[in-house]
């Protein structure tokens, strides 16, 4: 039997030749510019890392065809219980702790929901969001400090490095691809999402696969609120309130179908993130204002999506 | 007579495969013309590019004597030829009749210029009525539908056109009886009115019965013509192949025979249209089920595998109890549904994914999924069922029916499954492929496996099983022995 | 296909080298410029201020920050304009100030808060701080008086019976509450004998109460009357209704509010006698609600009011930072100019607004905040904010 053709191989590595080719149009920029690109590199690993690590851990939801959109709203919450936590025992570990327990939590109700009413999980993110963004204004409230939960930033500054977060992501996507790629879970979740019908005839259980998407899922939400936390300790409101979409974005940027099933990869997620920080830096080095900025990085998604998509357009064929 | 519609010297090439190479076809009015040939041909490629779904590398094509070059299907439909596709050609979420109006709902503005939807779905009632489809409302939403009904809606959208002529591809195996009486009738009256039609089936019995001369291709060629009165099976049957089929096409033997033990037993199952039925298919068996399409086998199967709502009765395996499908397939049942492209392939998965998926727990080593287990895992099934493929990475959306089902087949053979439920097993398969399933089939009855075929090819059901169970309105009414199968006896039965 | 991705591919390369090529004439000094809102009317007051005319007085170049909302959005914001090599900060954005001004201390760029202060406890952390500018804006005690002077307006008119909108006093914004006590103060003070607010009548402890309450109680001030309150930005039905209700209450003689006046009560007090007062900016919108009779008293920043802060900005940059005997940076007060008539708007507005000769242009910024200038001088140029005061600089 033949192997794939370096074009057949092609639309699993365009995300990839198109991070390059970002990197690369960053360092041309940034030498245009006179900008500091060194600095850069640090600000985009700083700006992508928490997309990034809960884009992987959300690459299991989409996988199976799914959808949440309470990612922003349960990093929110799990990153002010987090603070509080720590503001109360003032240990770290515990604010670790808390974040990751809390966002499993949370992973778990949305599962248990979906899977007792026989919801798609979309649904039952969608009541999730509104419930967390308002959790999220008691918790400030309760907080009686203004508006803003606050660590003080001495007590984290140690851990706001780049070495640590890369460490952290590292190891998440590290668990993510084993569990993705080396266990049957990965396999029965994109299965899943290609075609649910013909996994459930497959004897795939399709309900212990959505918990166990959600509770993977949440991990990296945890991590994220952590890393949130480290990174700007004045909590508000408005916290990892648009790390739903920025999500969706890294996922699309990073060449997996927004529908999941089985072409969907877990470094989409990171690729995807990376791809969206460099960009962002280049459109910053360039200075065009948001609006310009904005309808180009919307005019180069495009046309991530369209090449991506290019070799799914179907080819009709001898029969 | 001049030919309405000619082709000449027609190739069209797909990369490295070559799918039709100089093809002449001439086709007359008044003539119901059949094209068989096994899977990859290049039937579907002829037609589609005679319909306008795509456009041929070399050759020319004359309608009524003028270049034929329509820019798409629809284009070519409004110029007189119509198609009615293999694969869904409906779009599930909207209603019947705008399904039939798709692209044309400015018909009906009204002076608000809003759609009308009472015009509409007046005007797709008259569609329907003309194909005698008055089961089927206009504004009902297409996905509630069974795949029988959305294709009668397929054919209507067709029919409304009028079309001179008319392709219909495999679409057949999704109809009923009733079904292809219907599509048959239709075929008659555009050859009364002197169209044309041209009919492509894998069901042999079916084209000598309806088409006027038959037309076979193999690997891109025109190979041969019959016209009605030279029709005969092993010269078309030899034609399409290329060599005499060896061995035999069903099994060889005329006993029933079976082991003692009892592998699977069904008692007194009730649901909507199943009425207290119960079975056992022991070791060794091939059990089959047949009926008219509505009579509930197909939900009888899918009962046994556990995937179907019951009100009553019980389904084990050596005695042990399940009621959904991963209950069925951790206990060795396999299920091969007849919707095969919906519910037994992942279209967008890999020939190597969809194999694998039904025997992980074969491929893992200490609880991981190596590749190279994997692989090799796979490429048993690709070259114990002759599966034709480039590699194992290929989507199952660009393979043959045929390929398809080795596919489904594949999964379950690796996974080990004792009772196999097939259902539908060789629907849109071509006679090499069929007899190679039929052959597969009996070495698994031989290997101690209990089968279940449920089938409606009375033909299939009397060259394949031990014993044969008639259903009618969700009941079994009769059980035939092997050796004891008459076809009039069987109908008899089911009517 | 493949032609269509060549041309899409050389589009988007052409776009990006035609992007760049005014880029590569730029040389001047780089400031970015953090901000809350982009698009209020205030904010595009603001950045016209600085894009078309200080840009092209002083050969700058300002980057802006996307709208800010929370503290990382701030640290990308000043690690993106770090990497664009800015050599400073202007900062409209106080989500979490200390962060922005350890970071731009750390990444050894300049810092500036523009319309707003640091809180005495921040000041005394910062102060020393090599790269910290300073901050020129509205003080508390500023915000006080603008409250105060605002209900002292209607008071000495005759007006008794008040309506308040609270805006963020319930999430504890030290600016609304400082700018609604002044109001309850000046009612305390004009309210005849004995008159208090809530049993007390100290500014202090009204201060301290609102913060503790996180709302403003209705009743009698002595001889005046708090008729209706709304506070909060909710923004739903149940909001707007008593919004409506209170813009209806019998008797009202004039609603006074800490913001958003036009934007939250606008339409309900539209055609009716009751007047409306706010605190806000000079920007079109109010001059428009200004000459239609909605609005009646305005307390507003004036774009031009970013001026100062950038020379002392700029001076640092070109190695001048203005600092006091003991080293430290500005912390300096800045008001608003008030508007009681739409003649007296217009007259401001137009100076404020003015693309040749705005209030602060470069000749009043060089000729009393020049490089070297003392923090005295300074100090005595940015006292002298009120409209009149800069009109007679100009002279």
């Amino acid at each position: 039997m033949g192997k794939q053709t370096w074009k057949e191989r092609i639309p699993a590595f365009a995300s990839i030749l198109g991070l390059m080719v970002l990197i690369a149009a960053y360092y041309i920029v940034g030498a245009i510019r006179d900008a500091n690109v060194a600095y850069g590199l640090k600000a985009i690993v700083n700006q992508s890392v928490v997309v990034a690590l809960v884009a992987t851990g959300a690459v299991f939801i989409y996988t199976l065809g799914s959808f949440d959109i309470s990612l922003g709203a349960a990093t929110g919450v799990s990153a002010l219980l987090g603070a509080m936590a720590y503001n109360a025992t003032g240990n770290l570990l515990v604010m670790f702790l808390v974040c990751v327990g809390v966002a499993v939590v949370l992973g778990f109700i949305n599962s248990s929901l979906a899977s007792i009413f026989n919801l798609p999980i979309f649904v039952t993110t969608v009541a999730m969001m509104s419930v967390l963004s308002a959790f999220m204004l008691i918790l400030i409230g309760w907080n009686g400090a203004g508006d803003t939960i606050k660590v003080k930033a001495r007590d984290v500054r140690p851990l706001d490095n780049i070495p640590f977060k890369v460490a952290i992501l590292a190891a998440y996507i590290a668990l993510c691809w084993f569990v993705f790629t080396l266990l049957p879970t990965g396999r029965e979740a994109k299965f899943t999402g290609g075609n649910p019908v013909c996994a459930r005839l497959s004897g795939i259980n399709e309900k212990k696969l959505g918990i166990i998407a959600s509770l993977i899922s949440a991990v990296g939400i945890g991590l994220g609120a952590f890393v949130t936390i480290i990174y700007a300790p004045t909590l508000t409101k408005d916290t990892a309130s648009s790390i739903g979409m920025d999500v969706i974005i890294a996922i699309v940027f990073g060449g997996m179908p927004v529908s999941g099933g089985p072409r969907s990869r877990i470094l989409s997620a990171v690729v995807g993130a990376f791809s969206m920080g460099f960009m962002t830096q280049i459109m910053s080095m360039l200075n065009l204002g948001s609006g310009y900025g904005q309808m180009i990085k919307a005019a180069i998604f495009l046309l991530v999506v369209f090449i991506a998509l290019g070799s799914q357009r179907g080819k009709l064929l001898t029969r | 007579m001049e030919p309405v519609l000619s082709v000449r010297g027609m190739d069209k090439t797909f990369g490295a495969t070559i799918a039709l190479r100089q093809v002449d076809i001439d086709v007359y009015p008044g003539e119901i013309r059949g094209l068989i040939g096994e899977n990859g041909s290049g039937k579907s490629t002829l037609t589609s590019i005679i319909a306008g779904i795509q456009k041929a590398d070399a050759g020319e094509v004359t309608f009524h004597g003028k270049p034929w070059q329509p820019a798409s299907m629809i284009d070519a439909l409004e110029h007189g030829i119509g198609m009615i596709v293999q694969e869904t050609g409906t779009i599930p979420g909207i209603t019947v009749a705008e399904n039939l109006f798709l692209g044309e709902t400015s018909r009906f503005h009204n002076k608000l210029g809003l759609v009308s939807r009472k015009a509409m779905e007046q005007e797709a009632r008259k569609a329907l009525d003309v194909i005698h489809a008055d089961h089927i409302r206009p504004d009902i939403v297409t996905a509630m539908l069974d795949l029988q009904e959305r294709k009668l809606v397929e054919v209507a959208k067709v029919m409304v056109k009028k079309p001179e002529i008319l392709v219909v591809d495999e679409t057949t195996t999704a109809l009923s009886q009733k079904g292809r009486e219907l599509l048959y009738q239709l075929m008659n009256n555009l050859k009364k009115e002197g169209r044309a039609v041209i009919f492509i089936s894998h069901d042999l019995d079916e084209i000598k019965q309806v088409c006027d001369t038959l037309t076979v291709l193999r690997d891109g060629k025109i190979i041969t013509h019959f016209s009605k009165e030279n029709y005969d099976d092993d010269a078309i049957k030899a034609s399409m192949i290329g060599r005499e089929m060896q061995g035999d096409y069903y099994r060889a033997d005329n006993e029933p025979t079976w082991q003692e033990k009892v592998l699977l037993k069904a008692e007194h199952l009730t649901g909507s249209d199943l009425k207290d039925i119960s079975l056992e298919i022991r070791a060794g068996e091939i059990l089959g089920i047949g009926g008219l399409s509505e009579c509930g086998m197909h939900t009888l199967g899918k009962a046994l595998f556990g995937s179907a709502m019951l009100t009553g009765g019980t389904v084990t395996v050596e005695g042990k109890h399940y009621s959904d499908p991963q209950m069925a397939t951790r206990l060795g049942v396999g299920y091969v549904s007849k919707e095969r492209d919906t519910e037994s392939l992942c279209q967008q998965a890999s020939i190597r994914d969809n194999i694998a998926i039904g025997g992980l727990q074969h491929i893992q080593k200490k609880k991981l999924i190596l590749k190279k287990r994997e692989t090799a895992y796979v490429q048993k099934q690709v070259d114990v069922l002759s599966i034709k493929c480039r590699h194992m990475e290929q989507p199952v959306s660009a393979m043959s029916g045929g390929n398809k089902q080795k596919v489904v087949f594949g999964k379950w053979l690796g996974a080990g499954s004792r009772i196999l439920i097939l259902d539908c097993p060789t629907r849109g398969v071509d006679i090499g492929v069929k007899q190679s399933m039929y052959q597969l089939i009996a070495k698994m009855k031989n290997e101690g496996k209990a089968i279940l075929i449920i089938s409606e090819e009375m033909t299939e059901l009397i060259g394949m099983c031990d014993r044969l169970l008639v259903m009618k309105d969700g009941a079994v009414q009769k059980e035939f022995l092997r050796g004891n199968m008459n076809e009039a006896d069987i109908i008899r039965y089911m009517i | 296909m493949k032609n269509l991705k060549r041309i899409l591919c050389l589009a988007l390369c052409l776009m990006l080298t035609l992007a760049c090529l005014p880029a590569m004439a730029a040389g001047s000094v780089k400031i970015g410029v953090l901000v809350a809102d982009a698009t209020g009317a205030e904010a595009l007051a603001f950045r016209a201020y600085y894009e078309k005319y200080i840009a092209k007085a002083y050969d700058v170049e300002f980057i802006y920050s996307e709208e800010l909302k929370t503290a990382d959005g701030e640290k990308d914001a000043i690690d993106n304009f770090i990497v664009n090599n800015c050599k400073a900060v202007i900062s409209f954005s106080s989500v979490d100030r200390p962060a922005q001004i350890e970071q731009c201390e750390t990444a050894g760029i300049y810092y500036a808060v523009a319309t707003g202060t640091l809180t005495d406890e921040e000041y005394e952390d910062f102060k020393n701080y090599e790269h910290y500018v300073g901050a020129i804006g509205p003080s508390l005690n500023t915000e006080f008086q603008v409250g105060y002077n605002m209900a002292a307006y209607y008071i000495d008119q005759g007006m008794t019976k008040f309506g308040m909108f609270g805006g963020a006093v319930p999430y504890r914004t030290d600016m609304h509450i400082y700018r609604a006590a002044g109001m309850l103060c000046a009612m305390v003070d004009k309210g005849g004998e004995g008159a208090a607010y809530q049993g007390v009548n100290k500014p202090d402890d009204i201060i301290g109460m609102i913060y503790g309450t996180g709302t403003i109680e209705t009743g009698k001030i002595g001889n005046l009357e708090l008729l209706a309150y709304v506070g909060g930005y909710d923004f739903d039905d149940a909001w707007f209704g008593k919004l409506a209700q209170m813009a209806g209450t019998e008797g009202i003689e004039a609603i006074l509010t800490v913001g958003s006046g036009v934007d939250v009560l606008g339409s309900f007090v539209a055609g009716s006698s009751v007047k409306l007062a706010t605190v806000d900016s000079f920007t079109p919108a109010m001059g428009e609600a200004m000459n239609s009779g909605i609005i009646d008293y305005v307390a507003g920043k004036f774009a031009t009011s970013i001026g100062p802060i950038f020379i002392a900005t700029l001076n640092a940059v070109n190695g001048q930072p203005i600092r006091n005997e003991e080293g430290c940076a500005l912390a300096l007060d800045q008001g608003y100019w008030v508007a009681t008539n739409a003649e007296q708007f217009a007259q401001y507005y137009a100076v404020d607004s003015s693309e040749e000769n705005p209030a602060y242009s470069k000749d009043i910024l060089d000729a009393y905040a020049p490089a070297g200038v003392s923090y005295e001088d300074f100090a005595a140029f940015v006292a002298q904010y009120s409209f009149e005061e800069i009109t007679a600089l100009k002279k």
